[in-house]
């Protein structure tokens, strides 16, 4: 009887085993976001901080704030192969005459790669940009210049972008 | 010379006596020859048989028999094929394949006299060729600032996939009428190869059942079988 009781304690686990339990790590790669890094202009293997960047689309209100960073990340639409975001150079600050924007344009196409069973799969970008017409150019640019350094936006590991201001 | 007959006759008569005590032991000895029945036994698994009555996602047979070797010795074999549709938070997909088990099982049970029931432990290797449909799935996206994409419909199938594995069984089985066997078995997985798709993975194989992302998994049975006795064999009496 012993021996039975054991079977059925290991019979219990075994299909406690089959709960559904995995939940997808936040560690995982998974969509990724493009990686920005800024530079100086005039010394350009050094990295430059921004200071109250704002990264926002058109025709949203909300965006993202960066202040004190060289590397930043950016979401992409994954239901389009065009994302415009534009970057606004004292956007964080609340008076609204220094507020320089300068639009860029990302297109890219789509793949989506396996990831596992409890995430899925991700949707990764392959940049088709060339480095002359990321940036929308107008008047007062406060970017010099975008490299792209990656066009393959796969992971979050590397930087897929570099600007120079 | 009365004296001497009297020796004499007491002497037959124990000698006598003695023989009839001889011949009595021997007696006893011969009344029950103990046979052991040696067979192939065959069956359902009737788990397997419920499971797809009553879940919409499955459907599946495994036949099973063992053929008595030795004492405690079985040669054992599971045949089966399964479908099931897999449906995760993020994924939906099917599986359909067929594998075989084979191996032995070692009885560790002490019957009476006549009985055949059996507390077994036992080894497979198993093997399983199948394919897997990704009917749907979902895009991961920890950052839905431009909102989250569609599910996107796949209907993509993976085919010529294999697998196969070492499988540890414990299980008990039990005579419920004239040859007649129900028994259960719970079983230990180990993977030992593994062909995998481009682009996907054997999220479930047949007989190995669900992957983790180690190489083990788990499963059971829960048998009728039928008793085909082929012939008896006389037990030797273990010598003291």
């Amino acid at each position: 009887m012993k021996k039975i009781g054991w079977l059925l304690l290991i019979a219990v686990f075994a299909l406690l085993g089959c709960e559904k339990d995995d939940i997808c790590d936040s560690a995982t790669s998974t969509t990724p976001m493009a990686v920005i890094e800024f530079y100086n202009a005039a010394n350009q293997t050094t990295l430059k901080n921004v200071t109250n960047l704002v990264v926002v689309a058109p025709g949203f209100t909300e965006g993202f704030l960066f202040t004190g960073v060289s590397k930043i990340k950016v979401p992409l639409k994954t239901m389009e192969n065009i994302t415009q975001l534009q970057f606004i150079e004292n956007g964080g600050t609340t008076d609204l005459s220094d507020d320089n924007i300068d639009e860029l344009q990302f297109t890219y196409t789509l793949n989506d790669i396996f990831v596992s069973r409890a995430c899925g799969f991700k949707r990764v970008f392959n940049l088709t940009n060339t480095n002359t017409n990321l940036i929308t150019l107008d008047t007062d640019n406060w970017m010099t210049s975008c490299v792209i350094a990656q066009p393959n936006i796969e992971t979050e590991n590397e930087t897929h972008i570099k600007i120079y201001f | 010379m009365k004296h001497t007959l009297k020796y004499i006759f007491s002497l037959i008569f124990l000698c006598v006596s003695l023989l009839g005590a001889a011949q009595e032991v021997k007696k006893t000895d011969s009344i029950a020859p103990k046979t052991e029945r040696f067979g192939v036994r065959f069956g359902i698994d009737i788990a397997r048989l419920a499971r797809s009555l009553y879940e919409k996602d499955y459907r599946g047979i495994e036949l099973v028999g063992d053929y008595r070797l030795t004492k405690k010795y079985y040669i054992a074999a599971e045949l089966g094929n399964e479908s099931k549709t897999v449906d995760e938070n993020q994924l939906n997909f099917t599986t359909e394949g067929t594998y075989i088990k084979a191996g032995f099982d070692f009885n560790a049970y002490e019957n009476w006299l006549g009985m055949e029931n059996m507390i077994y432990i036992g080894l497979r290797y198993g093997a399983s060729t199948f394919s897997q449909t990704l009917n749907n799935y979902d895009i991961y996206n920890s950052e839905p600032y431009f909102g989250a994409a569609p599910q996107v419909a796949s209907g993509e199938k993976f085919e010529g996939l294999s697998a196969q594995w070492a499988e540890v069984v414990a299980g008990i089985k039990a005579e419920v009428f004239t040859n007649v066997f129900v028994g259960f078995s719970i079983r230990l997985n180990y993977l030992t190869s593994n062909n995998t798709p481009e682009g996907f993975d054997n999220l479930h194989i047949p007989g190995f059942n669900r992957t983790y992302a180690g190489q083990f998994g788990t499963g059971f049975n829960y048998t009728v079988s039928y008793f085909l006795p082929l012939y008896k064999s006389t037990v030797k009496a273990k010598k003291k």
